[in-house]
């Protein structure tokens, strides 16, 4: 899966015993100094600095410092690589893929296993979520197996698409939909469970009164739980545009895997790497950089800004 | 109408069975794969069981694969992913209790930062943070892997939430009564009721940190220093099946069982984590779902 | 509208070793309303989602009308239901959440309209009809519960402890409009509630129930007067009615150290030996003309208009021989309230004294 194991924020029951008053935090206590907070969160705050901050700002610099003092140079210069608008036009075709079914699947298998024997469920659940265990370059190798006809267990599939040998399934064409693939099939476990949570978290009540109210199942389904769990939809959806964005090892296995068959500069990703370690340029690969962490900072802006799914209070 | 209802299920049962072939049948396909040799691979049914004793040839082989590479690429991950987990810890739980219960001026700001470096993804700092790390001539140190493992703003929100919802301020303000300190309070008091979060953080950060690729693939450059993620692209270079023309005798060839044994070696701890952390994990995951 | 009728109808949950519910029978007449009572635990909610058809009948059978429902899903059954926690769909503005079975059930959009507009007219819900169920008050959830099920028309109503989560005050007033509403709709009425006294003003007939089994069924003023056992008699009346152990000998029974005469034809029916006695608060009097039951006075609950006198049998002060006893409850005016520590005599109305099998708790009564 590209990017991170995304999991949404955790709100947890109370710990036995223990109420917790008033709405959810009203106002951290009184009694506290305040020099105690900045020493709590003192180590986190330098390493936020040092590889959060100082590394987005190196790069900005490095991008925007040119031969004749600040400028775009950088960021024109890369525009204009013929790898560049390709490499983007790739990862959006991917996105596009992967989100759309990423969004109907997760949701019509949550739902599909909620309506199971809690039991039998967490068995289903848990086959889904293994394949998490494979992200990375180790999805990438099994997917590299299943997508070559004379060792793939779905041989049947790739002969019956006319495929002979891995050349002819990687071609250029499918890569987009190669990558949704491996990315659904390490991502897309995690996001079943949380769905199947948020759907475990709608009272009883409410889905046996749309019973009675004479819903089917399936109308339960449609008007009741997917709109309960609508923003969880939403946010799978913005996060995994995030991470999708960021595409990396995926193609980087398959540009080693076929001999370049697949060009290493696939993904704005490995473009940005290749300017900054084949061509020695680190003011272009930064220039590639900070467009790629605009995108994600945009996102991810826009989520907690406007999103309600995050308690900043 | 009762028809219906059985069509229904039917095809809800076929839809989840496609499901469970779709994600069961790589693991599957992965753990039969080093019971075959590259022939019978190439030849007999993806699903055909070759033998232990082949399986066992494989491991010694893959294990032994030059010098004992794959240990020490198991024992590169094991450092960066400890080093990275224990340190994020060590930053993330007192944060999450700084952020929940303590009062500073720009507590808000700096939880507004955390929920947007958390969404952000990891992979977007990787290059910036190499451009930075050349610079302080940090590049081929373990700290420059470990270092952002570290930072884990992801755990600092958990913690937060944790932290925030489950401890009641009046708790603090007794102990704060009874006479503890600042560091009393969070050592005698927050830090015994925070174990689940403790758990919780070191394995979303140990996974994450472990299948990593990206940034170690930047940050390091020699077999002695790649981890298992890396490790295994290495060895699918060095695969004759994938990468003709590559040298090599046939003795220290990488044929694909050997491939498969060696992505199963790296996924193994995940896995194991996985099945034994899976009650903890769903428990967390599911409250993750509440509210919201 | 419809009639009800629960036949032997039982409920084991897996894993549990007692019936939820034991060989219910219960026979609902067209456009009653009967309330299931109980103390917690006693199945009621369990029998009303029998009929819901959320819990399988695993023996016996329900019937709505002549016709079987046990094997019907809910949506089959044409019932609508008040949920404890109301159970609106937070989604939903209220017009939505009481026009949804409406439109499941495809009714036409101005059909659905003016039903829904109806019954919010009759909830007084009209204001809120744009709101989401989280910008409502309790009270106005609960009415909105309320319409959710009047605008179906169903041939039955369930309600599984509606008011349960009101402030006293509300639940008392909703308790009467409730009432007032069933009747005015006519509709066939499940009603379940713990509370005895909600039972007694709102059933036209009122079941008590006991670890799964149905004791009593009737109408509250033989619910009250005659109680078919000693739980029943317990249960039923605030404050409780008196049952204390007593010896029947020839020349009446034996409370505390004193003899009570008891009617003839009772007396014979009890024959002699250990018995319980159920007297109510009103049946006692602090005055009389033969002797009493010495007792002394503990604690005096004054109300207002009325003042109850919680006394333990003793013939002084420090007289400890009944103190295992339970405090004998009477009700007095409280203008001539005794002062709580004073010795009082406990006078018997000998007619409204009611005799129950001390092993059994089965009622014994007088030829
Ligand atoms: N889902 C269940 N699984 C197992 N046992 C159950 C279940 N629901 C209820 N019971 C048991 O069945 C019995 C009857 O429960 P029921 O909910 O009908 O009681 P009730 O009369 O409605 O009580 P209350 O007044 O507390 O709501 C109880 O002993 C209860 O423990
Ligand atoms: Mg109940």
């Amino acid at each position: 899966m590209p990017g991170t194991t995304a999991v949404p924020p955790v709100r947890y029951p109370p710990v036995e015993g223990l109420r917790v008053e008033g709405r959810r935090r009203d106002r951290p206590p009184a009694g506290s100094s305040p020099v105690a907070g900045y020493l709590f969160v003192a180590f986190y705050v330098a390493l936020l600095l040092c590889i959060g901050v100082a590394p987005a700002v190196y790069a900005i610099a490095l991008a925007l410092s040119t031969p004749g003092g600040v400028g775009f140079g950088h960021f024109v210069q890369t525009f204009n690589f013929f790898e560049f608008a390709p490499a983007f036009e790739h990862v959006f075709e991917f996105e596009g893929i992967w989100l759309a079914s990423q969004t109907f699947f997760v949701v019509l298998l949550a739902l599909l296993v909620h309506t199971l024997k809690r039991r039998v469920s967490s068995a289903f659940r848990f086959i889904f979520y293994l394949p998490g265990a494979m992200a990375g370059s180790a999805s990438a190798i099994v997917w590299l197996f299943m997508f070559t006809p004379n060792t793939s267990p779905w041989a049947f599939i790739l002969h019956g698409l006319g495929y002979q040998v891995l050349p002819n399934t990687v071609s250029p064409g499918n890569l987009p939909m190669i990558f949704a693939i491996m990315a659904f099939f390490t991502g897309a476990g995690g996001w079943i469970v949380i769905m199947y949570g948020a759907l475990n978290n709608i009272p009883d009540e409410l889905i046996e009164a749309a019973q009675i109210d004479g819903s089917s199942p399936l109308q339960t389904a449609l008007r009741i739980k997917l709109p309960l769990i609508r923003k969880w939809v939403v946010y799978m959806l913005v996060l995994s545009f995030a991470a999708g964005s960021q595409l990396f090892v995926e193609p980087q296995i398959l540009a080693v895997a076929t001999n370049g068959e697949v060009p290493p500069q696939w993904s704005p990703n490995q473009l940005a790497y290749y300017l900054a370690f084949q061509q020695d340029n680190f003011n272009n690969a930064a220039a590639v950089s900070v467009d790629l962490l605009v995108i994600g900072l945009l996102v991810a802006v826009l989520l907690v800004w406007r999103g309600k799914l995050f308690s900043v209070d | 109408m009762l028809a219906r209802r059985y069509v229904y299920v039917f095809i809800g049962l076929v839809i989840l069975l496609v499901f469970v072939a779709f994600f069961g049948v790589p693991l599957l396909w992965l753990l039969l794969a080093p019971t075959k040799t590259d022939s019978q691979l190439a030849h007999e049914s993806p699903f055909a069981f070759g033998s232990l004793t082949t399986f066992a040839n494989t491991f010694h082989k893959v294990i032994n694969y030059q010098g004992q590479l794959m240990l020490t690429w198991l024992k590169n991950s094991a450092i960066y992913s400890f080093g990275g987990t224990a340190l994020a810890l060590l930053a993330a739980i007192p944060a999450g209790y700084g952020l929940a219960l303590t009062q500073f001026i720009g507590r808000r700001a700096l939880l507004a930062i955390t929920l947007v470096v958390m969404i952000l993804p990891s992979t977007a700092l990787v290059l910036p943070l190499f451009l930075e790390a050349s610079e302080v001539h940090l590049v081929g140190s373990v700290w420059s892997v470990i270092l952002p493992f570290a930072f884990f703003p992801f755990g600092v929100y958990l913690a937060y939430i944790y932290f925030s919802s489950t401890i009641p301020k009046d708790l603090l303000a007794a102990a704060r009564i009874d006479g503890a300190g600042e560091w009393g309070v969070f050592r005698y008091v927050a830090l015994p009721l925070a174990r689940p979060i403790v758990g919780l953080v070191a394995f979303f950060a140990f996974v994450a940190d472990w299948t990593n690729y990206y940034l170690p693939f930047v940050m390091t450059y020699t077999n002695t220093e790649y981890p298992v993620s890396i490790g295994l692209q290495i060895l699918i270079g060095s695969a004759p099946i994938f990468s003709p023309g590559t040298p090599g005798s046939a003795a220290s060839e990488i044929f694909r069982p050997d491939l498969a044994m060696a992505t199963l070696i790296a996924i193994l701890p995940i896995v194991i984590i996985f099945l034994f952390a899976q009650r903890t994990l769903v428990k967390g995951m599911l409250a993750g779902a509440t509210k919201g | 509208m419809a009639t009800v009728t629960y036949k032997d109808a039982s409920r084991i949950y897996p894993r549990a070793n007692s019936k939820a519910v034991n060989q219910l029978t219960l026979e609902i007449r067209d456009g009653e309303f009967i309330v299931l009572v109980g103390p917690s635990g006693c199945g009621k909610t369990t029998s009303l989602r029998m009929l819901a058809g959320l819990e399988p009948v695993d023996e016996g059978d329900i019937f709505i009308d002549d016709r079987s429902v046990v094997r019907l899903a809910p949506r089959e059954r044409d019932i609508a239901m008040v949920f404890q926690n109301y159970a609106l769909y937070p989604h939903m503005n209220v017009a939505q959440n009481l026009g949804f079975a409406l439109k499941i059930a495809k009714l036409k959009k101005s059909e659905i309209k003016t039903r829904v507009a109806e019954a919010a007219k009759i909830l007084d819900l009209e204001e809120y009809l744009d709101r989401k169920p989280g910008q409502l008050s309790g009270g106005q959830r609960q009415r909105v519960a309320m319409g959710r099920a009047i605008v179906r028309q169903p041939r039955v109503f369930l309600m599984d402890e509606p008011l349960s989560n009101l402030d006293a005050k509300l639940r008392v007033a909703t308790r009467s409009e409730i009432a007032a509403l069933q009747r005015r709709l006519g509709v066939t009425t499940v009603y379940v509630t713990h509370d005895q006294v909600e039972a007694m003003t709102m059933g036209d007939r009122v079941a008590v129930m006991k670890d799964g089994v149905l004791q009593q069924v009737d109408v509250p003023s033989v619910l009250y007067d005659s109680p078919v056992n000693a739980f029943v008699a317990g249960f039923i009346g605030s404050p409780a009615m008196n049952l204390i152990e007593g010896t029947i000998g020839p020349d009446g029974i034996t409370i505390g150290s004193t003899v009570v005469p008891v009617p003839r034809g009772l007396q014979q029916a009890a024959g002699t030996g250990k018995v319980t006695v159920g007297l109510r608060p009103e049946s006692v009097e602090l005055t009389g003309t033969t002797a009493g039951i010495p007792a002394v006075v503990n604690l005096v609950e004054e109300l207002g208009a009325e003042a109850y006198v919680y006394a333990r049998l003793a013939h002084t002060v420090d007289d400890t021989r009944f103190a295992a006893t339970p405090d004998f409850i009477v009700r007095v005016n409280p203008k001539s309230a005794p002062k709580s520590g004073s010795a009082i005599e406990l006078h018997v109305k000998p007619d409204s004294m009611l005799l129950f099998d001390a092993e059994s708790g089965a009622r014994i009564t007088g030829a």
